[in-house]
C-alpha cells in the first residue's frame, strides 16, 4: 500500500506548486513536514495554527462577528486537503491504515465541486455507465482535479463492473 | 381436543403475537453457521489473495474482490487463518488480552473466518468481549426526532429535549421526502439551543442526504446501507465501489459517517443465496472496515424481526455487533426497531448491548412516543424514559440518558421552538406562531399541536434549497434575534467540519466541543478495575443517583 502513500505525496507535491489551485495556500502549511500521531490529536486543541479554511483563513478568524458582517463565505467553512491529510496520518498512527485511504480519496475530491462529485457517485452505481463512460471520469479526475487515488478508483471500478457485469445494459 | 385452562391463558400473552419460524437456511432463515456457509480458507500469491472462502479468485463477486484487496491485513492472514477460532474466542473475553493485540488477529480474517470465532460464544461472553472491544471508553447513545406529519416546531422543541436528557447523537427522518430540508434545520436548532456539541443528521435518500450535509445542515450521515449478498446490493443500487466513494465525498466535506448493515437484510430483499445471517454480515463489517468508514450501524437495525424470528437469533444480533466493535468500527449497536408485543422481550432486545456498553447503544432511542416515531417505532420510546433512568440507577450501568427536571425541559424546549421561529421568519419562510411555540413547548405528541399548511411547508423547503440558502444564513438569523448563544453552537459545529477531529473512529462532543473519540479516549477495559464504570463517574452517577421520583429521607415522615 506504500504505492498511493507516495503516489499521494507527490500529488500533494505538485498542488503545492500549482499557484491556480485556491487549496495551495493550505496545501503548503505543514508541520515542518513532521506526520502526525495519535498524541497530536484533537487538533483544534492542540494544533489549531495548521489547520485553515480554503482561502487560507485562521480558525480564530472564523468569528461569530466576522459570520455576521458577511466577512465569511459559506464556502470557507469547508475542510481541506491538508487538514485531511493531517487526519488520515492520525488515523494511520492510531492504528487504522484503512481510515487514511478513505481520507486520502476525500482530499483529492475537495476539489471536485458538490454538484460534480455527486454525478460521479451515481455514475459508479450499478448498470448507469459504460466502461468508457467511467475511464472518462477517470481521465477527468486525474486531469481536472489531480485526483490520481479516485482516478485509479473509477479505472478499477470500470474493470470489475466489465466482467462482473455491472456496466449500463448488463442488467 | 379440550383446551388445558393455563395453555389457553398463556396463549393471550403479548409473546404470542410475535412471530416465530422454524430454520430454513435455503431461504436464510439461520442465525449463524449455516448449512450452506463456506468454510474460511485463504490462498495468497505474491501478495494478493486468490482464494478466499473456498471460493478462487475468478469466481469472486465485487464484494469478495473490495474485502480481498482492501479489507484484509494480507501479511498477517495466513498466519490468522491457521489459529484455533476457539483460541481467538477465549482471547476476545481473557481479560488479560489487550484489545490492541485483538485487532492484530481482527485485521486479517476472512467472512468466514470471523463467522466462526463469534459462533464460538455465548451470549454472555459476548457481552464480556464488547466491554473490551468497543472503540470509545465511554459508552453512549443515539435517538430518532421525528413526527408523524414533521411539524418542524415540534422537531426542534423535542431535539432539545433529547439533547438535554444525554443523547450526544440524534437522528431525524421524514413522512414526507419533499420536508427534508426543515427536518434536518429543525432538530439541528433544536439541539444546538438544548446542549451545544449534539450531532444531528437527518436520513433520506443517499445524494439527498450528502446534499443536506453540504449546505451545513447536518453534521453526520448514517443510513448508508451495504448488503452481504452481490444481488441485494445491486438491487439497493450501489457497489462496494460506488459506496466507497461516496465515504470518501462525505469525508472531503469534513462530514463524519457510518455505513448500515445488518442481519435479515438479504432475506427481506429476497437473496441471501442460502447462507446464514452472521456470515452475510461479517462481509457487510469487513466492506466497511475495506471503505476505510470509520462506524456502522449494526445489529439487525429495522430487520430485526428476522433474526428475532429463528434460534440464536437474537445471539446473533449481539455477536455482529461485536465483530463490528472487534474490527475496530465504531458500532451504532441497533435496537432500534419495534418488534416484539411482549415488554420482557423487549427488555432482551437491549439488555446485551445495555450490559456490555456500545459506542451508540440504541441506534435510535425514540425520543417521542412510538405514535410519532417515523421509522416505524422504536424498540424503546419516551415512555419508557423513567423505567430506563431506574435500571442504569439500580445497576449502576450507563444508557447514555439521565433524568432531567421538568422545568428545565420546559425551558428548553420553549428557546428551541422560538429559535426556529425566529429562523423562519428571517429566512421568508411559513410564519411559526406564537400559538405554536406555546404548544411545542408543551407537547407529547404532534396530537398537542396545531396544524400546519404542509403544502405551504414543502414549497418553502423547497425553495430555500433553490435559493442557496446555507448554515451561515440560519447563524446570521439566530443572532439578529438574539439567539447569540445558538448561533455560536452552530457557528462552532462548521469549524469541527473544517478540521475534522470528528472524523476519526466513535467520535462525540460534549457541550464545550471537547471531542471523546477511540484516538483520545479509547477503551481501557481490561477486567475489574480498569474501563469506563458509571459509579466512577461522579457527574454522571450524581445525575442517575438523583433520580427525581426517589423518596428524601431527609423530608420523610415516619
Amino acid at each position: 500500500m506504500s504505492e498511493v502513500d507516495d503516489l499521494v505525496a507527490k500529488i500533494m507535491a505538485q498542488m503545492g506548486n500549482s499557484s491556480s489551485s485556491d487549496s495551495s495556500a493550505s496545501a503548503t502549511s505543514t508541520n515542518n513536514g513532521k506526520e502526525m500521531t495519535a498524541d497530536d490529536y484533537p487538533l483544534y486543541q492542540k494544533h489549531r495554527d495548521l489547520v485553515k479554511t480554503p482561502s487560507g483563513k485562521k480558525l480564530d478568524d472564523i468569528t461569530l462577528q466576522n459570520v455576521v458582517n458577511d466577512q465569511v463565505d459559506p464556502k470557507e467553512l469547508r475542510i481541506t486537503p491538508e487538514a485531511l491529510k493531517l487526519q488520515g496520518e492520525i488515523a494511520a498512527n492510531a492504528g487504522r491504515p484503512a481510515i487514511q485511504k478513505n481520507l486520502q480519496r476525500a482530499a483529492e475530491l475537495t476539489r471536485v465541486p458538490d454538484e460534480r462529485v455527486l454525478q460521479m457517485y451515481d455514475a459508479l452505481r450499478p448498470f448507469r455507465s459504460t466502461k468508457q463512460e467511467l475511464l472518462d471520469i477517470a481521465k477527468e479526475l486525474r486531469d481536472k482535479y489531480h485526483a490520481e487515488v479516485c482516478a485509479a478508483w473509477f479505472e478499477e471500478a470500470a474493470d470489475y463492473y466489465e466482467s462482473r457485469k455491472k456496466l449500463k445494459g448488463d442488467n | 381436543m379440550k383446551r388445558q385452562k393455563r395453555f389457553e391463558e398463556l396463549e393471550k400473552r403479548p409473546i404470542h403475537q410475535d412471530t416465530f419460524v422454524k430454520e430454513w437456511p435455503e431461504e436464510g432463515f439461520v442465525a449463524m453457521m449455516g448449512p450452506n456457509d463456506p468454510k474460511p480458507s485463504v490462498k495468497v500469491e505474491n501478495g494478493k489473495i486468490v482464494e478466499m472462502d473456498g471460493k478462487k479468485l475468478e469466481d469472486f463477486d465485487l464484494i469478495d474482490l473490495y474485502i480481498a484487496k482492501y479489507g484484509i491485513n494480507i501479511d498477517n492472514v495466513e498466519k490468522v487463518m491457521n489459529m484455533d477460532s476457539t483460541k481467538i474466542a477465549r482471547m476476545l473475553v481473557d481479560p488479560n488480552v489487550s484489545r490492541e493485540d485483538i485487532i492484530k488477529i481482527t485485521s486479517a480474517l476472512t467472512p468466514a473466518k470471523a463467522e466462526e470465532i463469534i459462533s464460538k460464544l455465548d451470549f454472555g461472553e459476548m457481552i464480556m468481549a464488547i466491554k473490551k472491544m468497543r472503540p470509545r471508553r465511554k459508552p453512549d447513545n443515539q435517538c430518532h426526532v421525528t413526527n408523524t406529519v414533521d411539524n418542524p416546531v415540534q422537531i426542534a422543541a423535542d431535539a432539545a429535549d433529547a439533547a438535554l436528557r444525554g443523547f450526544p447523537e440524534q437522528e431525524t427522518t421524514t413522512a414526507v421526502a419533499r420536508y427534508a430540508p426543515f427536518n434536518a434545520i429543525s432538530i439541528l436548532i433544536g439541539a444546538q439551543t438544548g446542549r451545544p456539541g449534539v450531532l444531528t443528521q437527518c436520513s433520506v435518500e443517499e445524494a439527498t442526504e450528502l446534499q443536506l450535509g453540504m449546505r451545513g445542515f447536518t453534521a453526520y450521515a448514517e443510513t448508508i446501507s451495504v448488503y452481504g449478498t452481490d444481488r441485494v446490493f445491486t438491487d439497493g443500487d450501489d457497489t462496494p465501489w460506488s459506496k466507497g466513494f461516496l465515504a470518501s465525498c462525505y469525508a472531503s466535506r469534513g462530514l463524519k459517517m457510518r455505513f448500515t448493515s445488518g442481519a435479515g437484510s438479504e432475506v427481506l430483499m429476497g437473496y441471501p443465496e442460502g447462507k446464514s445471517m452472521l456470515y452475510l454480515e461479517a462481509r457487510c463489517i469487513l466492506l466497511t472496515k475495506a471503505s476505510g468508514v470509520q462506524g456502522l450501524q449494526n445489529g439487525a437495525v429495522s430487520c430485526i424481526e428476522i433474526p428475532g424470528a429463528v434460534p440464536n437469533g437474537i445471539r446473533e444480533v449481539l455477536g455482529e455487533n461485536l465483530l463490528c466493535m472487534m474490527c475496530d468500527i465504531e458500532c451504532a449497536s441497533g435496537c432500534d426497531q419495534a418488534y416484539s408485543h411482549s415488554d420482557m422481550r423487549r427488555t432482551e432486545r437491549f439488555i446485551g448491548q445495555f450490559i456490555a456498553g456500545t459506542d451508540y447503544i440504541n441506534s435510535g432511542y425514540s425520543s417521542t412516543p412510538n405514535y410519532d416515531n417515523t421509522f416505524a417505532g422504536s424498540n424503546t420510546d419516551a415512555m419508557d424514559y423513567d423505567d430506563m433512568y431506574v435500571m442504569e440507577r439500580d445497576l449502576g450501568q450507563y444508557y447514555g440518558i439521565h433524568p432531567v427536571q421538568e422545568e428545565t425541559i420546559i425551558k428548553a424546549r420553549n428557546k428551541a421552538a422560538k429559535a426556529l421561529q425566529a429562523v423562519f421568519e428571517d429566512l421568508g419562510l411559513p410564519k411559526i406562531t406564537d400559538e405554536e411555540v406555546e404548544a411545542a413547548t408543551y407537547a407529547n405528541t404532534h396530537d398537542d399541536m396545531p396544524k400546519r399548511d404542509m403544502v405551504a411547508d414543502m414549497k418553502a423547503a423547497q425553495d430555500m434549497m433553490d435559493r442557496g440558502i446555507t448554515a451561515v444564513d440560519i447563524i446570521k438569523a439566530l443572532y439578529n434575534h438574539g439567539f447569540k448563544d445558538v448561533a455560536e453552537a452552530i457557528l462552532n459545529l462548521q469549524k469541527q467540519k473544517v478540521v475534522g477531529d470528528y472524523l476519526q473512529t466513535s467520535s462525540i462532543f460534549d457541550k464545550n466541543w471537547n471531542i471523546t473519540s477511540a484516538v483520545n479516549d479509547g477503551n481501557d477495559y481490561q477486567g475489574p478495575g480498569t474501563g469506563y464504570r458509571l459509579y466512577e463517574d461522579k457527574e454522571e452517577w450524581d445525575r442517575i443517583k438523583d433520580l427525581p421520583f426517589a423518596l428524601d429521607p431527609e423530608h420523610l415522615e415516619l
